[in-house]
């Protein structure tokens, strides 16, 4: 990139040479504005750190000497900073990031879950007829199994192997099953 | 110009400033730093201060005071508190409170904080021999959005530019830990006249960040006046009183308040009777107010995800939090003593005034500071069936932007209204309401085809803008505002009119300033630009570029700011062909595969320009 101010290039978010903020065109991904590696497995103290590290160089406050133009581009930087923070503090927008390129459900309410699932949630219900309390158990169970299925299929990417096909899937599953602890909870 | 900081507060206000890298509050003539928030209109003009609070009893229907209650704030949710000090309030008016004055126009809240913000201003020019730069004003943390516009139109009214407005909590938090070096999480206590604010923060690596807020607007040291003020009537025997006994009885058990902090017993004398309150007493009195703060302390615990023993230092502000019982119940609360070094008065506003100076940019104090405020109540849009779906968070880091997709529902629909709300509750009518918008000039396209993107934006003030576009066409939906309460810019254009400080010389003067640094930007751009590239002029340009630039600096220290204005208008036009052709010339580097490192070298860019503004694309403003 150029410098739209001075016409030297640039790399970062602030020019070297004449310190104009730059567009904040290019540099929306997450992973890259946070400066860590794009992983699932992340520390969140590396994602606390490349936060404070950027928000220092981008934030409005920074700018209020600065031309119109800058304290725009500054507060549009930030804010997307802000929400780059968000995303990838919670595990399953991170992972549905990795898998599909958006950090929300394409569609609303996600994809269409698999008939063979909605029929297990059904027997579930039947079985917590009889003994209530079952469903809530089940349901619980399951958010374990599919956040370590979840967890299993990043790590595998991370080494290089396997794909991240199935991610969409097993979130909505996910979001479904969290759903019913929660509302057997209450 | 230095910056300076404002606290405008419920009952009292400050101005402070930061000199040789301390930050000190301004003083009037008495040596004192507080300004009673308390204005009289009389036939002759407008008396501010001390002077109005304590003759405010001889004239109770044209004295304010504690506005600050009713800024930003709806008519119908202060018919009660206008009650209570007794202020007659215009009812033909829905959208914004506006009191009645005997033998002159009503008044709003914003123009009468406009008086206080005028004197802080005229103390200002006095201390600093001089106009002040910008300034930073301080809100309560849970201050919406309509409050923080309010109070920047109160500032505006006054002829102050406002640079930043700023969380009360965090202005303390900033007094506190600039000075002491301190990293770790704070509470700040903030206990003022008519608010109560708790806020949770973090300092770290040189970033204050506030985790969470919590509060109530209408709690404070006027609740213990009024509860100690009925002790005293029931003690006394006597009956509810009028106005000016009343106002009379208000400044009586003030003055007994203030002297139960450090006396154990103090008289209050009323009516011709004498009342004796013993601090126990005066304990008993205030306890379920002082409570009423803990919940909202455990409020802001729990939304900041933390317990009350990883608080590394508590910060007491307002002048309420000299009260023993509120320190006793405080400490307890958190379990450690708090922070009482600086006076709770003037806290705040030194810590305002020390971030004025940081945003200079050319800061004694600490380059490396950068303060992360969050909003304190979630912004929503209601959507079928009067619910409210949230779109930014409770205690989102700002600024922070948002984006909603929206479609019609008839055929060739060309208007879609939006209402915008702030608050936590589930029902749009138990929020606040923040303002209707109407997307007009929609394309015409069968129902659901439509995708409208309303961008939602809350910059580092806390204030909301909006934007809306349709997708398929590109078509920028235009956006009418409605401000559900509060005052339209026409208003305030009004006011602004109206107001007598900004004499039109003044306004010239700063006219003049701001071309003559937008002229010396251009110039400096233009010359650096000839410098690098004047292979790339075509015949007869330079003779003509040079022509304007010499005009130019001719008319530079001059003070004709049309002539300036309109020369550097005219730089800009002759050479835009010119900043066309580099930024062709760059293009064409660029993608002829070499990466951007290279072209830079190659164009041999080096050194910098301060400013660059001839390198825009053509038509665009700046």
């Amino acid at each position: 990139m150029i410098c739209y101010s001075c016409n030297e290039a640039v790399k970062d978010p602030v020019c070297v040479g004449c310190s104009a903020l730059q567009p904040p065109g290019l540099a929306l991904d997450p992973f890259v504005l946070l400066g860590v590696p794009r992983r699932f497995h992340l520390d969140g103290a590396a994602i606390d750190e490349g936060y404070r590290a950027m928000a220092k160089r981008v934030h409005p406050d920074k700018f209020t000497a600065r031309p119109a133009v800058e304290r725009r581009m500054s507060l549009q930087w930030t804010a997307s900073l802000n929400e780059a923070r968000r995303v990838l503090k919670d595990p399953d927008k991170r992972a549905r990031l990795l898998a599909t390129g958006q950090a929300e459900p394409r569609e609303k309410g996600g994809p269409k879950l698999d008939p063979a699932f909605l029929a297990e949630i059904f027997e579930w219900r039947e079985q917590d007829e009889e003994s209530p309390g079952a469903l809530s158990d089940l349901a619980r169970v399951r958010e374990g199994e599919l956040r370590a299925e979840l967890d299993a299929i990043f790590t595998a990417w991370e080494s290089g192997a396997g794909d991240l096909t199935l991610v969409e899937d097993r979130l909505a599953r996910l979001k479904y099953v969290t759903g019913l602890v929660r509302e057997q909870v209450q | 110009m230095a910056n300076i900081g404002i606290d405008l507060g419920t009952t009292n206000s400050l101005v402070a400033v930061v000199m040789s890298g301390k930050a000190r509050c301004l003083l009037d003539e008495t040596a004192s730093p507080l300004l009673p928030s308390a204005v009289r209109y009389d036939d002759g003009g407008v008396v501010v201060g001390r002077d109005a609070r304590d003759q405010a009893a001889a004239h109770p229907e044209r004295t304010f005071t504690s506005v600050k209650r009713f800024m930003g704030r709806a008519p119908a949710d202060c018919v009660a508190d206008a009650a209570l000090f007794r202020y007659t309030m215009d009812e033909t008016e829905e959208r914004f409170v506006r009191f009645a004055v005997p033998g002159r126009a009503p008044v709003t809240p914003v123009e009468v904080s406009a008086e206080v913000l005028k004197v802080l201003r005229a103390r200002a020019i006095e201390c600093l021999f001089g106009e002040p730069g910008g300034a930073v004003i301080t809100v309560p943390a849970y201050f919406d959005d309509a409050q923080r516009q309010a109070t920047k139109d109160a500032a505006r009214i006054a002829g102050l530019e406002v640079l930043r407005l700023l969380n009360e909590p965090t202005a303390a938090a900033i007094a506190y830990g600039l000075d002491k070096r301190e990293h770790g999480v704070f509470a700040v206590y903030d206990l003022g006249g008519g608010t109560f604010d708790v806020s949770i923060l973090e300092l770290n690596d040189g970033i204050f960040q506030v985790l969470a807020t919590a509060g109530d607007t209408h709690l404070g040291g006027d609740d213990f006046d009024r509860a100690l003020g009925e002790h005293v009537l029931a003690k006394a025997g006597l009956d509810r009183r009028d106005d000016a006994d009343h106002r009379e009885l208000l400044l009586a058990v003030e003055a007994a308040k203030r002297r139960l902090s450090d006396a154990d017993e103090a008289t209050v004398t009323v009516g011709g009777a004498t009342v004796t309150v013993t601090r126990a007493d005066f304990d008993a009195i205030i306890r379920p107010t002082v409570e009423r703060t803990g919940a909202a302390c455990r409020q802001a615990l729990a939304d900041a995800k933390l317990t009350a023993d990883k608080i590394d230092a508590i910060v007491l502000v307002g002048g309420s939090t000299r009260v023993p019982l509120v320190r006793t119940y405080v400490g307890a609360l958190f379990g450690r003593a708090p922070y009482t070094d600086l006076d709770p008065d003037q806290v705040v506003a030194l810590g305002a005034a020390m971030q004025a100076d940081i945003l200079t940019g050319s800061s004694q104090l600490s380059d490396d500071l950068l303060l992360l405020d969050v909003i304190p109540l979630s912004l929503g849009l209601e959507v079928m069936g009067g619910v409210v779906e949230k779109f930014i968070p409770r205690c989102s880091t700002i600024p922070f932007s948002a984006s909603q997709s929206f479609t019609t529902h008839v055929d060739n629909q060309t208007a879609l209204d939006l209402h915008i709300v702030q608050g936590d509750r589930e029902l749009a009518r138990d929020n606040r309401s923040l303002g209707r918008f109407t997307l007009r000039g929609l394309p015409l396209l069968p129902a659901g085809i439509p995708r409208i993107r309303v961008e939602f934006l809350v910059d580092a003030d806390g204030i909301l803008t909006v934007n809306a576009k349709e997708e398929h066409t590109g078509v920028e939906a235009r956006i009418e505002v409605k401000p559900s309460y509060g005052l339209s810019d026409d208003e305030i254009e009004r006011m602004l009119e109206d107001s007598i400080d900004n004499a039109e010389t003044d306004v010239d003067v700063r006219l003049l300033i701001e071309a003559r640094v937008e002229a010396d930007g251009i110039l400096t751009a233009v010359q650096k630009a000839l410098g690098i590239d004047a292979g790339l002029l075509v015949p007869g340009e330079k003779e003509v570029i040079d022509a304007v630039v010499n005009a130019l600096v001719l008319a530079l220290p001059g003070d004709d700011r049309k002539r300036i204005a309109d020369l550097a208008h005219k730089l800009d036009e002759v050479t835009a062909p010119f900043a066309q052709r580099r930024i062709e010339r760059d293009l064409t580097l660029a993608l002829s595969g070499r990466d951007a490192g290279e072209v830079g070298k190659q164009l041999g860019l080096k050194d910098s320009v301060a400013r660059g503004t001839l390198d825009h694309v053509p038509g665009e403003k700046h």
